[in-house]
C-alpha cells in the first residue's frame, strides 16, 4: 500500500545540516496496523509528515499504491491528503468556533462533495458521537474531542489513518477507549499508522517500527516475545524509579 | 455549493471575532460614509443650481456689468448698463434674434400695509419681464409700458407678499408703503417658486424707472444691475449673443480693435452650465481623492486585522491543509473574509452617509442633498475593491504557509 525507499530528509539549521531522516525503507501493507515509535528527535514526526504527504523528502522514493508521490505538486499532494489519508493529532486540532458536525465536514468541503451533512453525521455515528453533533469542541471532553477528530479523519473514507500521539493529551482510561476505537476501525479494514513515543501504546499495533537518529532501529511484529520484553522493560523502569521516588508520586 | 461553504466559513470566522471584525469595518464605514455624504451634498447643490437655471428658460441670456480690471486686478464693477440699453436690445432692427429684453435692478426694502410690514426684495423691471419668464398675474395687471415711461408708483406683489401683508383681504388699488413711499398695488402674481436664484413669491415688482429714481434712490443711480434678454429660440442664442455684443459696444463706444475691453459680460445658459460643470468637476475630484485616502486608511486597517487573524489561525490553516485544502482554498477563504468586512463596511457606510446628508439637509435647510444611485454603486465597488486589495497579501501569506510548520505553530 505504501512503500518508502532510501528516503532522507535534511534541514538546514544555520550552517549545519540536520538529518531528520537518514535513509529509511518501509513498506506498509493494506490492512496493517503499524506503530512508529522512538524518542523525541528520532525522526518519527518527520516520518509522519512525509507519509502524510505534508512534506516532500530530500531524496528517496515514496509510493502510494505503486504510484510515485514524492515529487508531486502541492495541488496533487493536497488531493492525496484529502482522499487517501485521515489525520488524527495529539492536540485534536478542531476548529473551536464551529460545531462538531461542521468540523467533521471540513474535508468534504475541500473534496467538493455534495451531501456533506449526511456524510458527516454518519462519520460521527461511527465514532459513537452522533448525539453531540451540535456541540462546540469547548463543550466536549478530551476523549469526545478526539472522537470528533477521528470522525473528521474518516469522513472521506480514506484507506489510511495516520495518528500522531492520539492518546498523548488524554488520561489513560480515555486513551484506552480511543485505542479500542482504532482496533474497531482496523477490523473494518482501515490501514492505521500510529506514531507514539509510548511503548505501551505502540504495542497495541500488529507491528512496531522503532526509530533512532533518523534511521529505523528495529521493525518487528508484536508477538508474545515482544510483550514479554516490554513487560520486563517496564518492571525494570519501575524498580529504578521506585528507589528515587515514593510510589504515590509515580501514580500521580 | 463549494463557494457557499467557503462563504459560510468566512462568516463564521468573522463572527468568532465580532468586535475585531466590526473595528475593521469602521475604517471603511467612515470612508464610504464620507464619500456618500460629500457626494450627496455636491450632487444636491448641483441639481438645485441646474434647476434654477432651467427655471430661467434655455433661451434666456443675462447681461451683467463686467468686472473692471486695472493691471490685471479687479477693481470693481463697471456701472454701465442702462434702461435705454435694454430698449435698444429689444428693438428688432438692432437685434433681430432677440424677442424681449428686461432691465433689472433690485434691493431689499421694507414694505408696509397698515400695521403689517416686512422686508422683501423689490425688483425694478419692465413690462417684458412677465412674458419672458412665463410668470403672470392672478389678479389685477402687470406693470405696463406707460408705468415705466412715466415712473408710476405702482407695485405688483408676489404671492407670498400678498398673503403676508393682506391675508385674505383684497389688495388691488390698496396702498402699500415701500421705504415709506406710497405705492398703489395693481396686481398679484401667481405662485412660482424660484426664477433663477431668486424666490419670486416674496418679491415686489415695480417699474424699473421708479425703482431707480425714487426707491433706490439717489441721482447717481442711473444704471441697472442686469438685463435679461430672451432669444427667439434656444437655437438662436449664439446669434442673439453676438447681436447684443455689437449693439452694446456701439452704444458704449467700445472699440475692441483699439484694445478696449468690454464693460459688460454676457452669460447664456449653456455657458453658465459649462462653468458650473467645471466647478463641480473640480469638487468631485477633490472629494473623491479625500474619499480615496480614507478608503486606503480603511484598507490598511483591514489588512492589519487580516494579518493578525492569519497569524492567530496558523494552526487552523495547517489543519485545513492537512485535511486537503488547496492553497487556493485557503486564499479564497481569507479573501472572502476581507471582502465581507469591506462590503459590510461599505453598506453601513452608505447608510451612515445617507443619514448624515439627510440630517444636514433638515437641520440647515439651505443645503440640498441628493444621494445618486450611481454614487452608491461607486462607493460599494470601491469598498469591495479595497477589501480585496487589502486582503490579498494576508490571504496570500496564509496560502503559502508550510503545512508542517503551521501544524506545529503554538
Amino acid at each position: 500500500m505504501i512503500r518508502i525507499e532510501a528516503m532522507t530528509k535534511h534541514y538546514r539549521m544555520g550552517d549545519s545540516v540536520v538529518y531528520a531522516l537518514d535513509g529509511v525503507d518501509l513498506t506498509v501493507e493494506k490492512g496493517e496496523f503499524v506503530s512508529i515509535t522512538g524518542a523525541s528527535g528520532s525522526g518519527k514526526s518527520t516520518m509522519m509528515h512525509l507519509i502524510g504527504c505534508l512534506d516532500r523528502p530530500t531524496t528517496g522514493y515514496y509510493y502510494i499504491d505503486n504510484q510515485r508521490v514524492d515529487r508531486l505538486s502541492d495541488r496533487r499532494l493536497a488531493r492525496i491528503r484529502n482522499t487517501y489519508i485521515g489525520f488524527v493529532f495529539q492536540t485534536f486540532n478542531l476548529i473551536n468556533r464551529t460545531t462538531a458536525l461542521d468540523n467533521v465536514a471540513v474535508p468534504l468541503i475541500y473534496a467538493r462533495k455534495r451531501g456533506a451533512r449526511a456524510a458527516a453525521t454518519q462519520a460521527l455515528e461511527r465514532v459513537g458521537l452522533a448525539p453531540r453533533a451540535h456541540h462546540r469542541p469547548s463543550e466536549l471532553s478530551g476523549g469526545e474531542r478526539q472522537r470528533v477528530a477521528i470522525a473528521r479523519a474518516l469522513v472521506n473514507n480514506p484507506p489510511l489513518l495516520l495518528a500522531d500521539e492520539p492518546t498523548g493529551n488524554l488520561d489513560s482510561r480515555t486513551g484506552e477507549q480511543i485505542l479500542e476505537l482504532f482496533h474497531e476501525l482496523h477490523r473494518d479494514g482501515v490501514t492505521i499508522i500510529l506514531v507514539t513515543h509510548e511503548m505501551a501504546v505502540a504495542a497495541q499495533a500488529q507491528r512496531v517500527v522503532r526509530m533512532k537518529d533518523g534511521k529505523i532501529l528495529e521493525d518487528r511484529k508484536v508477538d508474545e516475545a515482544f510483550r514479554i520484553e516490554l513487560l520486563a522493560d517496564r518492571l525494570q523502569a519501575e524498580k529504578g524509579q521506585g528507589k528515587k521516588k515514593p510510589e504515590s508520586m509515580e501514580q500521580a | 455549493m463549494f463557494t457557499l461553504q467557503v462563504f459560510l466559513m468566512a462568516i463564521r470566522g468573522l463572527r468568532a471575532n465580532l468586535l475585531r471584525s466590526l473595528l475593521a469595518t469602521l475604517g471603511v464605514i467612515i470612508g464610504v460614509g464620507a464619500v456618500i455624504s460629500a457626494m450627496s451634498i455636491l450632487e444636491g447643490t448641483q441639481r438645485d443650481i441646474v434647476e434654477r437655471f432651467e427655471s430661467l428658460g434655455s433661451e434666456t441670456i443675462t447681461v451683467v456689468p463686467a468686472m473692471a480690471k486695472s493691471g490685471g486686478h479687479s477693481v470693481g464693477i463697471f456701472q454701465t448698463l442702462t434702461v435705454e440699453d435694454a430698449e435698444a436690445l429689444a428693438n428688432p432692427r438692432n437685434c433681430p434674434s432677440v424677442t424681449a429684453a428686461a432691465p433689472e435692478i433690485s434691493g431689499a426694502a421694507s414694505v408696509k400695509n397698515m400695521s403689517r410690514n416686512n422686508e422683501y426684495t423689490v425688483l425694478g423691471t419692465s413690462f417684458a419681464y412677465a412674458d419672458m419668464f412665463n410668470y403672470h398675474v392672478v389678479r389685477g395687471r402687470f406693470i405696463s409700458r406707460d408705468d415705466v415711461a412715466s415712473e408710476q408708483k405702482v407695485a405688483v406683489l408676489g404671492s407670498k407678499v400678498a398673503e403676508e401683508l393682506f391675508g385674505n383681504a383684497p389688495e388691488i388699488n390698496r396702498t402699500v408703503k415701500i421705504r415709506s413711499a406710497p405705492f398703489r398695488v395693481i396686481g398679484v402674481m401667481e405662485e412660482k417658486g424660484n426664477i433663477g436664484f431668486r424666490n419670486v413669491d416674496s418679491q415686489v415688482i415695480v417699474p424699473v424707472t421708479t425703482a431707480m429714481n425714487r426707491l433706490f434712490g439717489s441721482q447717481f443711480v442711473r444704471f441697472v444691475h442686469s438685463i435679461s434678454v430672451q432669444a427667439d429660440s434656444s437655437t438662436k442664442v449664439d446669434e442673439a449673443t453676438s447681436e447684443i455684443k455689437r449693439v452694446l459696444r456701439r452704444r458704449h463706444n467700445i472699440n475692441v480693435r483699439a484694445g478696449k475691453q468690454d464693460d459688460f459680460q454676457i452669460y447664456s445658459q449653456e455657458e453658465q452650465r459649462k462653468q458650473l460643470g467645471e466647478v463641480t468637476t473640480i469638487f468631485s475630484i477633490v472629494l473623491y481623492s479625500i474619499a480615496g485616502i480614507s478608503l486606503v486608511v480603511g484598507g490598511i486597517g483591514i489588512a492589519n486585522i487580516m494579518l493578525v487573524s492569519v497569524t492567530e489561525r496558523t494552526r487552523e490553516i495547517g489543519v485545513r491543509m492537512a485535511v486537503g485544502a488547496q492553497r487556493w482554498d485557503i486564499l479564497s477563504q481569507f479573501l472572502i473574509e476581507a471582502s465581507i468586512i469591506s462590503l459590510l463596511g461599505g453598506a453601513f457606510g452608505v447608510g451612515v452617509g445617507y443619514l448624515m446628508s439627510d440630517m444636514l439637509e433638515k437641520t440647515t435647510r439651505i443645503i440640498e442633498t441628493y444621494t445618486a444611485p450611481r454614487v452608491i454603486v461607486y462607493a460599494l465597488v470601491m469598498a469591495i475593491l479595497t477589501g480585496v486589495v487589502s486582503g490579498i497579501y494576508p490571504a496570500f501569506k496564509a496560502s503559502r504557509l508550510d503545512p508542517v510548520e503551521a501544524l506545529r505553530y503554538e
